[in-house]
């Protein structure tokens, strides 16, 4: 329409009006169209009946789950999740959301289910449903290069920082002595120990590793994987109760972790 | 065609807390008794979460607080310079104090934190606390300084031919003329500034300063019970702001109390 413009220009006030009428006309045309093919669109996924999971990340925690160069979500949960959907009959869609308050947003029904590196705990399981697990971690303890410190018991009375409501921030706030500090994102906690605000971060391994082995490599160092008593495992978090996308997510993550997909996805996001 | 002009007052209506209302039910009572109210009710009748909730966050109420004072602290003292800057007939002092205020309240408080937090954690070594106070005070140190500047103007320019014609010089007709009689004018609006300060100190939350938000954050993320959480968070604050307000306008009452008669 707009290479057609030049032959349109009226040389009267009346011919312009006609032309405004005409291009208003088009547009509405353009309209009914569009409308027609995205009914079509909703017409056929319906007739395909593969029912649409909407999973909430917070994609602040690479190799997991991050925001790409080109501002897509990307990760090892990712495209796991990706594989379990096609593999069981559903759309996946990722939504980014912030790490805080990513519960209530389930809770209240904001989006079907949780994907974002979610650790199984027993707290958790009693307002939330977990599907099986497909991820083990640790917590991980990230010190600044020329520390000696060799774990949470040398840091007392030091400032240690983790990603609030996560498991590595518990871990903190369990130790004897150590001043918790809680960042929104586990990056924001980097920097800080970067620049000496604090002593040190916790957070799961794989997360640590990508930090301290890649970006801030010159600077930090993984000084220690703590031992939290039992390992902890990934789960998706769904709102208590509901079965029918729980039994989906099993399904599909059954089905992956069967395959060797996984040490794939290991290699491609993980290394090692 | 006949214009008509259309006036847009702004003047000043009753102010709230109103110092004139002498009903029962005023709408600083009302706010004030019915949050006070409805914390008792909520600790007393569901002690569950609520009281927890209250006994979580007191050192978080003390860390808002000295945020507040000592960023108003600095904002009184770059505000000062800047408002004199402001008015000042020195080109150099003048200039830079207006760049700084309209470089200042250009950038949204949010990104200014961000900037300074990270910005100074790279160039020195200061504990997180003062980088967010830095941060609050130099934001607010540009307002202020439009405050001060307004308040000074405020004062008779027949003040200053007497102070000079008395062989007073600049400096101290500012001292001992200006300042003291544009006090008075200042410390209203100085006092909604301090006010303000004290909400937008729960943005520092973001850079992990421990403030009452943070504190409230921390306790949802692990109970899971974020709208009882933000409901208590939300009364705390009102009911400091509350009687910030009803202090504020007592002393304005009382600063008032020579035009009045």
């Amino acid at each position: 329409m707009r290479g057609n413009d030049f032959s349109k220009i009226p040389t009267h006030a009346e011919d312009f009006c006609h032309v405004l009428h005409q291009t208003y006309r088009e547009k509405k045309m353009l309209k009914k169209f569009a409308l027609t093919l995205a009914m079509l669109i909703c017409v056929s996924t319906t007739a395909m009946a593969q029912k649409t999971i909407v999973f909430a990340v917070d994609a602040t925690w690479p190799p997991m789950e991050f925001l790409n160069s080109d501002k897509e979500i990307v990760g090892y949960s990712i495209d796991y999740m990706t594989a379990a959907a096609k593999a069981a009959g559903f759309t996946p869609v990722f939504k980014n959301v912030a790490w805080d308050g990513i519960f209530a947003g389930l809770a209240t029904g904001k989006y079907d289910a949780v994907c974002s590196s979610v650790s199984i705990t027993e707290k958790r399981k009693k307002t939330m449903d977990f599907s099986t697990p497909y991820f083990k971690v640790r917590q991980a303890l990230i010190v600044p290069r020329d520390s000696n410190v060799k774990s949470l018991a040398d840091l007392k009375g030091q400032k240690v920082g983790g990603q609030i409501g996560t498991t590595g921030y518990f871990a903190i706030k369990g130790a004897d002595g150590v001043v918790a500090k809680s960042y929104d994102e586990v990056g924001l906690a980097m920097e800080d120990l970067k620049v000496g605000r604090i002593a040190a971060v916790v957070c799961d391994d794989p997360v640590a590793a990508n930090y301290a082995m890649d970006q801030y490599k010159d600077t930090l160092k993984i000084a220690t994987t703590i031992e939290t008593g039992e390992v902890e495992f990934y789960g998706i978090a769904v709102k208590k109760g509901n079965k029918e996308v729980l039994d989906l997510v099993n399904k599909g993550i059954e089905a992956v972790s069967k395959t060797p997909y996984v040490q794939e996805l290991q290699q491609k996001w993980i290394g090692q | 065609m006949s214009k008509k002009n259309v006036v847009i007052e702004v003047g000043d209506g009753a102010a709230i807390p109103d110092p004139e209302d002498k009903g029962l039910f005023t709408a600083w009572r009302i706010s004030f008794f019915g949050t006070i109210a409805i914390i008792c009710y909520l600790i007393i009748a569901k002690p569950d979460p609520y009281l927890d909730i209250i006994k979580f966050l007191p050192d978080g109420i003390m860390v808002t607080f000295k945020v507040t004072f000592a960023s108003i602290g600095l904002a009184l003292v770059l505000g000062l310079i800047a408002g004199l800057g402001r008015i000042s007939k020195n080109r150099f002092f003048n200039l830079a104090a207006s760049t700084y205020i309209e470089v200042v309240r250009g950038i949204p408080l949010l990104v200014q934190l961000f900037y300074i937090y990270f910005a100074l954690g790279n160039l020195i070594r200061v504990p997180d606390m003062v980088a967010a106070i830095i941060a609050m005070g130099f934001c607010y140190g540009a307002y202020m300084g439009e405050v001060f500047r307004a308040g000074i103007n405020s004062i008779d320019d027949g003040q200053t031919e007497a102070s000079l014609s008395l062989g007073f010089n600049r400096s101290q007709t500012m001292r001992y003329v200006i300042l003291p009689q544009a006090w008075r004018t200042i410390l209203p609006p100085v006092g909604n500034e301090f006010i303000a300060l004290l909400k937008d100190t729960s943005l520092v939350s973001i850079l992990a300063v421990s403030d009452i938000l943070r504190r409230g954050r921390e306790f949802a993320s692990e109970s899971f019970l974020y709208f009882e959480t933000y409901t208590m968070i939300a009364l705390i604050y009102l009911m400091i702001t509350l009687v910030l307000s009803k202090l504020l306008s007592n002393m304005e009452n009382r600063l008032s109390h020579y035009e009045r008669r």
